[in-house]
């Protein structure tokens, strides 16, 4: 079988009111997973911004987003997935 | 279904608790007492009655008479240093008796040893607070029979009204004597304060005292009299020191919460009350902490005196006494050393049980003579109606302590929190659970400033005269909860089954809200 290069890259922190996302392909399609306190409550948010944030970055690729969240509200998750999806992709952050 | 006065659906009826028609929450003060105390089984103990003394939890567990599908109740003095509550639950499985209904005033994290017993159906019923893993447990539909919760008053009235029934009461005695005489402030377990056992004693059929510090009879002081205790049991620990008392509670240092204790100690500086003689009770957390120090500078600012300091005392309320600003506590529970210290020495220090300090069907609940309260809440909604009970997830995590109580009976009621809690709002516009109804809330106090309920204009223009001289923000409740929305975007609801896993009564015993089963195991 042959190997595949995987990458993972991380923005965020789990201290209270920030979330930790870590972006990990490639995969075959997009996977959006939320896990932490705001889940049970906020998980479609949570999703929607991921996907406004992906797809706002041009992203077609398949990736895993992992979110951990800790009570982050919405611009700063969308912060920490920019920041995480742009180390993934290897551009700087302009 | 039927609603209740706070507009909470209830089921007529409800498996392992009854039927509710007649007991639905009318209102804080709707209801009152009639007919007579109910009592304990009379006995009595002679010269040719041989001895109190068992050498262990177990022999005292034989010696009671205590069989499966009984009552046993405990008290949560030792907090989460508590060995008591898993010993005898322990034993009693190991001597074949089940199907309990344990009544204990709080379980904490250290009782989740309780819980392969809880599968095992040694306990099948808990009427009392549930923290942590066992209040999961019973989000999740772990338990066979619904909890049922009541508050520090509500739960001695449920006793003296004849509502519970207890069989054989467990008091954890930090130092007892052989003819049952017990106090909690002396021995390797002091805790200060037992005043939550007082009624367990009064009206249990039989009274089992465990210590771990047999003293030569009689001691002194005496908290429980030994009038009331059938057996003494021996064992070598009773609980763990460092977790029934903290070494020191300690005011917020986070800015926002100050900003939020501030908002709230100028409130009461406001408000009618602050004069010389002004009553308050503010618990153990940081932001009740804060206002109490932020009004130790207001009333030597204005040269005021408190003549009493009421509820769980900390070391900071001790504080406040030795400077004189505090004439008298009166404890229900010493929240850390500097309190059990205090009790244990100083006459105006007071120890007082549930009965006195919250029982709604007596003739002196020190709550009715509170002037200002300072409480906290998962939530509150447009109504004002705060719930302490269940999470943001529906899960039910707290038990409500005296909350309903100090409210209803406190002129000034005040619930101090922020905004939010991470990205969660603790402004809603329905709380998940009713715990305390609006009725008796007077004003939710946030970073963003005070919300009065619009029942309180009294206090509305007391704010308004006193903006003159110190900034106090004022925001109505529709404007906060919409600032709430803003920040926060919309929630998933909670999802549930029907069935009912908890029962929050109100302090008269009638039922102001139910908790459902969580749909799903909350990750």
């Amino acid at each position: 079988m042959e190997s595949m290069d995987f990458k993972t890259s991380q923005a965020g922190t789990l201290e209270s009111m920030d979330c930790l996302v870590t972006v990990t392909g490639p995969s075959d399609v997009r996977i959006i997973e939320v896990s932490g306190g705001s889940a049970s409550r906020f998980r479609t948010a949570i999703e929607l911004k991921v996907n406004e944030v992906l797809d706002g970055m041009g992203c077609d690729a398949g990736v895993r987003v992992t979110v951990q969240d800790n009570g982050a509200f919405g611009v700063v998750l969308g912060a920490r997935v920019e920041a995480a999806f742009a180390r993934y992709r290897g551009g700087a952050l302009s | 279904m039927e609603l209740n006065a706070v507009h909470r659906e209830i089921p007529p009826r409800i498996d392992g608790y009854g039927d509710t028609s007649g007991k639905l929450f009318e209102g804080a003060f709707a209801r009152h007492p009639s007919g007579y105390r109910s009592g304990a089984r009379m006995r009595s103990f002679t010269p040719n009655s041989g001895s109190k003394l068992s050498g262990s939890i177990k022999d005292a567990i034989k010696a009671s008479g205590l069989k499966s599908g009984m009552t046993i109740s405990f008290h949560h003095h030792l907090r989460n240093g508590d060995y008591v509550v898993n010993q005898v639950i322990k034993s009693c499985a190991e001597l074949g008796i089940g199907d309990l209904t344990i009544f204990p005033t709080a379980l904490f994290e250290v009782h989740k040893g309780i819980i392969p017993y809880i599968k095992s159906g040694v306990v099948s019923r808990i009427m009392g607070s549930v923290n942590g893993a066992i209040g999961r447990l019973v989000s999740e539909g772990g338990l066979g029979s619904p909890v049922v919760l009541r508050s520090h008053g509500g739960r001695p009235r449920a006793v003296i009204s004849g509502d519970v029934h207890i069989d054989v009461a467990f008091i954890a005695a930090p130092t007892a004597d052989r003819a049952g005489n017990i106090s909690g402030q002396m021995g390797s377990a002091a805790c200060g304060s037992i005043g939550y056992a007082f009624t367990d004693a009064e009206y249990a059929d039989v009274v089992v005292a465990i210590t771990d510090n047999l003293q030569s009879y009689p001691i002194s002081p005496v908290s429980i009299s030994g009038i009331f205790v059938d057996l003494v049991a021996v064992t070598d620990f009773i609980g763990d020191p460092a977790g029934i008392v903290s070494g020191t509670t300690r005011v917020t240092r986070d800015p926002l919460r100050l900003l939020i204790a501030k908002y709230a100690s100028r409130l009461i500086e406001a408000s009618p009350y602050f004069m010389d003689g002004i009553s308050f009770q503010t618990g153990a957390g940081g932001i009740p902490l804060a206002v109490t120090s932020f009004m130790r500078e207001a009333m030597k600012r204005r040269d005021i005196r408190a003549s009493f300091g009421l509820g769980g005392i900390t070391g900071y309320f001790v504080d406040l006494m030795k400077e004189g600003l505090v004439q008298k506590l009166m404890d229900v529970q010493s929240f850390d050393l500097e309190a059990a210290r205090s009790i244990a020495s100083n006459p105006d220090h007071i120890e007082i049980s549930a009965d006195w300090y919250a029982n709604p069907w007596n003739c002196g609940a020190a709550v009715n003579m509170l002037d200002v309260v300072i409480l906290g809440a998962t939530e509150v909604d447009v109504d004002f109606n705060a719930n302490v009970n269940t999470e943001a997830d529906g899960a039910l995590l707290h038990g409500i302590g005296g909350h309903q109580d100090t409210a209803a009976g406190a002129k000034l009621t005040i619930i101090a929190q922020p905004l939010t809690r991470g990205r969660i709002p603790c402004v809603v516009d329905r709380v998940h659970t009713v715990t305390t109804p609006g009725d008796v809330v007077d004003a939710i106090v946030t970073e963003f400033g005070v919300t009065i309920n619009p029942k309180r204009i009294d206090l509305l223009d007391a704010c308004v005269d006193f903006a003159a001289s110190r900034e106090i923000p004022l925001i109505p409740m529709d404007e906060l909860a919409a600032k709430a929305k803003s920040m926060c975007g919309a929630m998933e609801p909670i999802r549930t089954t029907d069935r009912v896993v908890a029962i929050v009564e109100w302090r008269d015993g009638t039922v102001i809200d139910i908790v459902r089963q969580l749909e799903k195991q909350v990750s």
